[in-house]
């Protein structure tokens, strides 16, 4: 007994001698707890199951310190800890998915891209995306968008693919589709729209868009039109625009701006898209190409 | 009694989900017509008519799975042991068309 004690004892000894701790307590001391920083958190909530009860904003307090930089992260806390009833879309967490897209105190932006503002006096207030039909809490109805999405044919279209074998030097290889080969000049035409991973902040903050869901295109599916009708490699530019040929898809962008990114504007700071993407920009270029027509 | 727009829709709806029933294959019609028939009676007695919200909700979640049945594709659907019990309860409505 006794000895197996001393040895206990002198291993102690030694690590505590290993990691620069004079005594064994010392070595095993806890890290410095940081300071209780209690953040208030307003979620819309709406559950379909309860038909009776009309939307409301829940409270929900949680210790910032306790917690990861972004929304995303204070959400994810929420649901974990406190009400795992609170529901919303989320799978990345990195910006690239444009799953978690909401209205964070009054700016659709990605939940997992928005930094948690540290003045505790301030709650924050999260929507859903504004004018989108809610499926519950913080989950919008995406299927228009989609289908708006859809309607553009948001494919590589062309009559003439490249002739078989002559790109590839193997023989091997010749029975194989070619590639289509495009000078650097024209892909750097779609730099700032291929980007776009169509989380519709900048669709559902155009008043535009609100008020003609239907009819209207949006700005991120006129930005993916933009993209298509762009690129040298796709022939079929004419009858793309001819769809947009009309008073509603394309011609209700009125330049409101709301859809912009504040890296792009200097006297307004409505800063849209999470990506920093310009929608603006492209639905001018496709007014512009189909003015010149 | 004249209806008012909403509940034209819904009806348009019901109408437009009993008629996707007769494409189906005769086999497994009975079972779609419990399936419908339940999803719109149960959830016509479980909502107030005022809850006019509550009642678009239902009608655009209900669009949008009547779309997906109306896929070819879709050739059986699931009818629970509650749904058949609850059929049992209901007049019969010319089940045999």
């Amino acid at each position: 007994m006794q000895s197996i004690f001393t040895a206990a004892r002198s291993t102690h000894l030694a690590l505590g001698r290993r990691a620069f701790s004079s005594t064994t307590r010392r070595w095993q001391a806890v890290p410095q707890e940081k300071p209780v920083l209690m953040k208030e958190f307003k979620i819309y909530r709406w559950n379909p199951d309860e038909p009776e009860k009309k939307p409301e904003l829940q409270s929900y307090k949680i210790d910032l310190n306790q917690t990861g930089p972004m929304v995303l992260d204070a959400l994810i806390k929420i649901k974990n800890e406190i009400d795992p009833t609170l529901t919303f879309r989320r799978s990345c967490r990195e910006g690239i998915c444009g799953s978690c897209a909401m209205n964070i105190d009054g700016q659709n932006t990605l939940a997992c891209l928005c930094r948690i503002e540290r003045n505790g006096g301030k709650n924050t207030k999260i929507y859903p995306l504004p004018h989108m039909y809610v499926v519950k809490d913080l989950v919008p109805d995406m299927t228009l968008f989609y289908k708006q999405y859809k309607s553009i044919q948001p494919w590589l279209q062309n009559d003439n693919p490249p002739e078989k074998g002559i790109c590839s030097l193997l023989r091997f290889f010749r029975d194989l589709d070619c590639e289509f080969l495009q000078s650097p000049e024209d892909r750097r035409k779609l730099d700032g729209m291929y980007e776009c991973i169509l989380c519709a902040c900048c669709s559902t903050s155009c008043p535009s868009y609100w008020w003609n869901q239907d009819s209207y295109l949006g700005p991120a599916t006129l930005m993916q039109a933009y993209r298509w009708i762009a690129d040298s490699r796709d022939s079929k530019a004419a009858e793309r625009m001819d769809r947009l040929q009309n008073e509603m898809s394309l011609y209700r962008c009125h330049t409101i701006f709301n859809c912009k990114s504040y890296m792009h504007t200097y006297h307004f700071s409505s800063r849209t898209c999470p990506k920093g993407l310009n929608p603006a920009a492209a639905i001018a270029s496709i007014k512009l190409e189909m003015a010149a027509d | 009694m004249a209806k008012s727009g909403l509940q034209k829709d819904v009806l348009h709806l019901y109408r437009r989900a009993l008629r996707m029933v007769r494409t189906k294959p005769e086999t497994v019609q009975p079972k779609f017509r419990i399936f419908i028939r339940h999803e719109f009676r149960t959830n016509a007695s479980k909502v107030s008519p005022r809850n006019v919200s509550f009642i678009e909700h239902l009608l655009r979640k209900g669009t949008r799975q009547i779309e997906q049945y109306e896929d070819a594709g879709v050739k059986d659907c699931f009818v629970s042991q509650e749904m058949v019990d609850w059929n049992k309860t209901q007049p019969d409505f010319k089940r045999g068309r």
